[in-house]
């Protein structure tokens, strides 16, 4: 069978709804977008660790501590199993890594703004949380099985930390005016990120991973669902939103593409967010303290003679 | 490093299932992860890790298509036992009485 006839049976099995696993053939060009997709989606667990890990000193309990603890290794758990998956594309994890601290492939925009207190604790595990969760249900159904199977259990634990992020939401939102002005200081510096988190609007035409099915819905598509989900409910809790502001029409909230400073996503785009520098700096540091631990571990448990 | 794949089983009445794969060392490293990857939530009771390179499987799976029609090996193959069931029983409601006693 010659490379067009496998690509055709290929095609015609992706738009039946086939699957396809890591030992399957698959044309290049899918090997390396899914590849790229599921690093970006493991990058951004393991620096999506660092924002909230700087937030753990502050906690205003011992319990919200452990809590928080908690969620934060369930996030570094979801990179472990991402780049398992990405290394059965044939990329070695630590030239994933290497790549990650070199600035070579990307992680979301959202962490690489900085966080400056409780409240933002509260947005990240909220509305972020809330945002990822609508982006990796969508994935459910993605034509590459074994990310599929990875993202049921990151959806569980995620549907964990939302109810997680919207308890401390709530405990500010019913509190004192100073705990009521750190979710609205939070939520006004990030609402822009937040609408940014799904990306411009898809080129169905062009995008590969769409017409693959790796992703199998567009960017507006599911910032849409968002809006509709959560505006109502920050809206109810008396909170208000900055530019973008979103208004509703005809049943649905809407953010207005002209109304969206893309500027600042192009600048994380290229790594020169906020704290990109800072954060890549974090994950060096404690890349290069932790070989040794890596090297143990790796080498051959054999008694001394 | 050698890829090991995790089963975990939830209990004693259920089978073990593949739940991933880490990457380690040796077994007892490998079961260490998978402790940790994934059983954080009580989601099993037992685990187990398999070297990839022990597990075989046919190279195509076409193979596991039944070669021919074999449908009298599923239920769907014996529907009509309702229709069956009535005509039987009617056709025994016709027989004579003696017929239907057991002695």
């Amino acid at each position: 069978m010659t490379y067009e006839d496998k690509l055709a049976r290929f095609n015609a099995h992706i738009d039946g709804g086939g699957k396809v696993e890591a030992s399957d053939f698959m044309p290049d060009d899918y090997r390396r977008g899914v590849l790229k997709f599921i690093e970006m989606h493991a990058n951004s667990e393991i620096m999506g660790a660092l924002p909230e890990r700087e937030c753990l000193p502050q906690a205003p309990t011992l319990l919200r501590k452990m809590s928080l603890a908690a969620k934060i290794q369930d996030e570094v758990g979801h990179a472990q199993l991402l780049y398992r998956v990405a290394e059965d594309l044939g990329k070695s994890r630590s030239a994933m890594y290497e790549d990650l601290l070199a600035g070579k492939s990307k992680f979301h925009n959202v962490f690489h703004y900085p966080v400056q207190h409780w409240g933002d604790v509260a947005i990240i595990g909220w509305l972020i949380d809330g945002a990822a969760l609508v982006t990796q249900a969508a994935l459910l159904d993605s034509s590459y099985a074994p990310y599929t199977r990875v993202l049921k259990r990151i959806c569980s634990e995620e549907q964990l930390h939302l109810r997680h992020g919207e308890h401390i939401t709530l405990m500010l939102a019913s509190g004192t005016e100073s705990q009521r002005d750190l979710f609205q200081d939070a939520l006004s510096r990030w609402w822009l990120p937040i609408i940014h988190f799904f990306g411009p609007r898809s080129n169905v035409e062009k995008d590969l991973l769409l017409r693959w099915k790796v992703k199998t819905r567009t960017n507006e598509d599911l910032r849409q669902e968002f809006l509709d989900r959560y505006v109502p409910k920050v809206l109810e809790l008396g909170f208000m939103f900055p530019s973008p502001v979103p208004v509703e029409s005809t049943g649905h909230w809407i953010v207005k593409d002209q109304d969206i400073d893309w500027a600042p996503l192009e600048a994380v785009k290229k790594n020169r967010g906020p704290e990109t520098t800072r954060r890549l700096a974090a994950r060096r540091d404690v890349y290069d303290r932790h070989r040794w631990v890596r090297e143990v571990l790796a080498a051959p448990f054999t008694y001394a003679a | 490093m050698e890829t090991f794949e995790v089963f975990r089983r939830s209990g004693h009445k259920e089978p073990f299932e593949h739940c991933g794969t880490v990457s380690a060392p040796d077994a007892e490293m490998a079961l260490l992860e998978a402790k940790e990857c994934f059983t954080r939530r009580r989601e099993g009771q037992h685990l187990w890790v398999v070297k990839r390179s022990d597990i075989h499987s046919f190279k195509d799976e076409s193979l596991l298509e039944i070669a021919a029609d074999k449908s009298y090996r599923f239920a769907e193959a014996y529907r009509d036992v309702v229709t069956k069931r009535s005509q039987a029983r009617s056709r025994g409601r016709a027989l004579p009485e003696k017929a239907r006693s057991s002695t």
